[in-house]
């Protein structure tokens, strides 16, 4: 009895120690830092053989530079290999947490800081990457030759917290426009709509044209809200003031203001939006619109590269949604700092990844990079060669940071607490624009309330 | 004298020995978190390495309970939590229990069927969420097909919450119904064919037969079902995510959870990691999972002592 015993419980031992075995490290060629102060970056990375991890989110476009750069970089430092995993826009900060938590990354794209606690909020956490900060877990770039690349205003505004550089910012871009099609404007005498009523009348003209008027991708949600920020900043041009006034009360979602704005996205989405969209998928979206589906498709900046992909040949345009009834209103562009580098504090492979950095923001690799992803660039020498960067250049001057860079909800507030025109039907359950607008008070005003 | 199966003096303890790596494991991966999880429930725990951690006593359980709208919202995703438990268990149990007996029969070609009617399960969360998004695709989507044919149509998973929640409910059973009928069917298999023949010549009908052999000597079966199905549908978060992601009106409280505490995201709108407020949250939903859970189980074992002795 006991030589049996005995003889499972070496073949257990045994088993453990296998596995134990095969448990590898999370870079199993990667280097440790080198300590000597007088190499230089380069030849220090160009050591030893190194499995770069890089982080990005899921932008076909993006993807698919970010896969070509990495083999290039490759090819130049044969010794660096970058491993790199693309998650969901919505997954990113979720997945950045646990893999900086576990030092299980090297270089993370982060969108720009945002959100940042202002002194007339009260009660409210502190925004996730700045939490990150605060938590040491990323690497100071301060003083890093490769930052001096960026214009100085997108750098503080994106990438600095307590006078530190902890991101470079890789471009700016825009939610609040619209694409249109525009051989279909063309052959059913459609005017480029730059007031409200003249967007009625052109989804009018084409619904009777037995056309659908605008898509979005749906399936995600927030591609449908994103869509009308125009509608919102036609209304409130001073997207800063207008979170402001709502923390202060001076602002109310349900005032006569208000009102209209929420008026106008009930038939944005009721009206305008076709049939099904809300089982489009973000990325099918472009897709959609270039295949000549709808004729237009109110969506950011980075959906260009992926609607000239799905159909090189097809001409389309980029306006402001254009939300107000006076074209002055209109005539602005709303936004946000989009993704940026950051790097883990803990990374065995600081010299890899500042070399990573440093290769990506050479001028000529940078430029590829907003020719190929449509951003509006945050390096000066930068050019806007793409479609939709000569689309938007006319509006550049008016561009502003949007609502939801801004907005923080106060603890207690209700979900219906923004402005969002999900929430009508078909994607929500309302259908009548002042019970929505009083009930999204009431959620804001609870919280309010609340850390009163 | 007591005698042990393992011997005597010393040999005594090799069954004590023979657990400890289970345990080790049951503590370090299931009991050590839980405890760790009702410690950081007090707290304001981000879940960064390196963030400060403080002591916030009930803090964390007021806002979750009492504070604001906020709150009734999480009773509204509480009182969902507990419609999809009671819908998934019961169409579950039923319908698992209903296709055990079906082929349990000597059908032609029944280790096909059964071996269709498990595949559900052997799939992920992901691979679920993609099938079922692909079949009720609004646009020309299957579903939408056979609406259509009726001269009707549907958003399903993008449209109204209520329909996209019975979607997820309808999604979580076809994922797994498996499971209860091949439990079901393990234990339809234990029971002696002489007892079928027996109240065959007695001369009871099918029903009669369910009602008095096959029910009462199920009984393991249906306690092992009815517990599983119902803590598995009040923890259930994966498919919410895959399917609807973070929509007012359709969360559970298991996802509620995920998303406070990994700052789970619309877009690009940055949120806070708040596991601490998250841990609070998982405190409530065990907690729930606990009452219902023992009452369920005491009632079975009630039952089972009943029927089985």
């Amino acid at each position: 009895m006991f030589k049996k015993i005995y003889f499972v419980m070496t073949m257990l031992m045994l088993a453990s120690v296998i596995l134990a075995a095969c448990t590898t490290t999370a870079s199993p060629t990667a280097s440790s830092p080198t300590a000597s102060s007088n190499t230089t970056t380069d030849q220090k990375a160009a050591a030893a053989n190194v499995t770069l991890r890089v982080l990005i989110h899921q932008n076909p476009p993006m993807v698919a530079f970010m896969e070509a750069f990495n083999q290039s970089f490759h090819k130049k430092y044969p010794n660096i290999t970058i491993d790199m995993s693309v998650v969901n826009a919505s997954d990113l900060s979720t997945v950045t947490q646990t893999r900086l938590t576990a030092n299980d990354v090297d270089v993370v794209d982060m969108f720009g800081f945002a959100n940042a606690a202002q002194s007339y909020m009260k009660k409210v956490d502190a925004p996730n990457w700045q939490q990150l900060i605060d938590a040491g877990l990323l690497m100071d770039l301060t003083g890093q030759p490769f930052v001096q690349k960026y214009d100085a205003a997108a750098v503080k505004d994106a990438g600095t917290y307590n006078g530190k550089v902890y991101e470079i910012n890789l471009g700016r871009v825009s939610y609040s426009g619209i694409y249109y099609n525009k051989d279909m404007f063309t052959a059913n005498n459609v005017k480029v709509p730059t007031v409200w009523s003249e967007l009625v009348a052109a989804c009018q003209t084409f619904k009777a044209a037995n056309i659908s008027c605008m898509t979005a991708g749906g399936k995600d949600g927030w591609p449908i809200f994103v869509g009308a920020y125009g509608l919102l900043g036609s209304i409130y041009p001073d997207q800063a003031a207008l979170v402001q006034g709502l923390w202060t009360g001076t602002i109310k979602w349900n005032d006569a203001k208000s009102l209209s704005m929420w008026e106008r996205m009930q038939v944005y989405t009721s009206e305008m939006m076709e049939s099904g969209a809300s089982g489009i998928a973000g990325d099918a979206a472009p897709g959609r619109f270039a295949s000549g589906a709808v004729a237009m498709f109110p969506g950011g900046t980075w959906y260009a590269p992926a609607i000239d992909a799905a159909q090189p040949a097809f001409k389309w345009g980029y306006i402001p949604f254009p939300g107000s009834d006076n074209a002055e209103d209109n005539k602005y562009l709303f936004g946000k700092y989009d993704q940026g580098w950051a790097v883990a504090a803990g990374t065995p492979n600081k010299d890899a990844a500042l070399l990573y950095l440093t290769e990506f923001s050479d001028s000529a690799n940078y430029q590829a990079f907003v020719d190929a992803v449509g951003f509006i660039p945050t390096q000066s020498t930068a050019t806007l060669n793409t479609t939709i960067g000569k689309e938007v250049a006319p509006y550049l001057v008016n561009f502003r940071v949007g609502y939801e860079q801004y907005w923080i909800a106060p603890k207690g507030a209700g979900q219906f607490a923004n402005p969002w025109a999900s929430y009508f039907k078909p994607f929500g359950t309302d259908d009548d624009p002042k019970t929505l607008a009083d009930k999204v008070q009431a959620d804001l005003q609870s919280g309010l309330d609340a850390v009163k | 004298m007591t005698t042990y199966h393992f011997g005597r003096g010393r040999a005594r303890w090799v069954p004590y020995l023979l657990l400890l790596p289970g345990i080790f494991f049951y503590v370090l991966i299931a009991l050590g978190p839980s405890m760790a999880t009702a410690v950081y429930s007090f707290t304001d725990a981000t879940g960064l390495k390196g963030a400060p951690v403080h002591w916030v006593g009930l803090d964390n359980y007021k806002e979750f309970l009492f504070m604001g709208q906020a709150s009734k919202d999480n009773f509204a995703a509480l009182e969902r939590t507990l419609v999809f438990c009671f819908f998934v268990t019961t169409i579950q149990f039923g319908l698992g229990l209903f296709i055990a007996v079906l082929i349990n029969q000597n059908l032609k070609g029944r280790n096909i069927f059964r071996t269709l009617y498990f595949m559900p399960v052997i799939l992920g969360a992901v691979i679920q969420g993609l099938i079922w998004s692909l079949f009720l695709f609004p646009i020309g989507g299957p579903m939408a097909r056979v609406l259509e044919f009726f001269g009707t149509r549907s958003e399903f998973l993008g449209g109204q919450p209520s329909e996209a929640f019975a979607w997820v409910i309808a999604i979580q059973i076809w994922a797994n119904m498996g499971t209860t009928m091949i439990i079901f069917l393990s234990g339809l298999q234990t029971i002696p064919t002489e007892l079928y023949e027996a109240v065959r010549i007695d001369g009871a009908n099918s029903w009669q037969v369910f009602q008095n052999v096959t029910w009462p000597l199920l009984t393991p079966s249906v306690n092992t079902n009815l517990t599983l199905n119902i803590i598995g549908s009040l923890q259930a978060w994966q498919l919410f995510l895959v399917l609807l992601g973070y929509r007012n009106g359709t969360q559970v409280l298991g996802y509620l959870i995920y998303a406070t505490g990994f700052g789970q995201t619309s877009g690009s709108v940055t949120s806070s990691f708040r596991q601490g407020y998250a841990a609070a949250a998982s405190i409530i939903l065990f907690l729930l999972v606990l009452v219902i859970g023992m009452a369920v189980q005491t009632i079975l074992r009630r039952r089972e002592v009943r029927i089985m002795g």
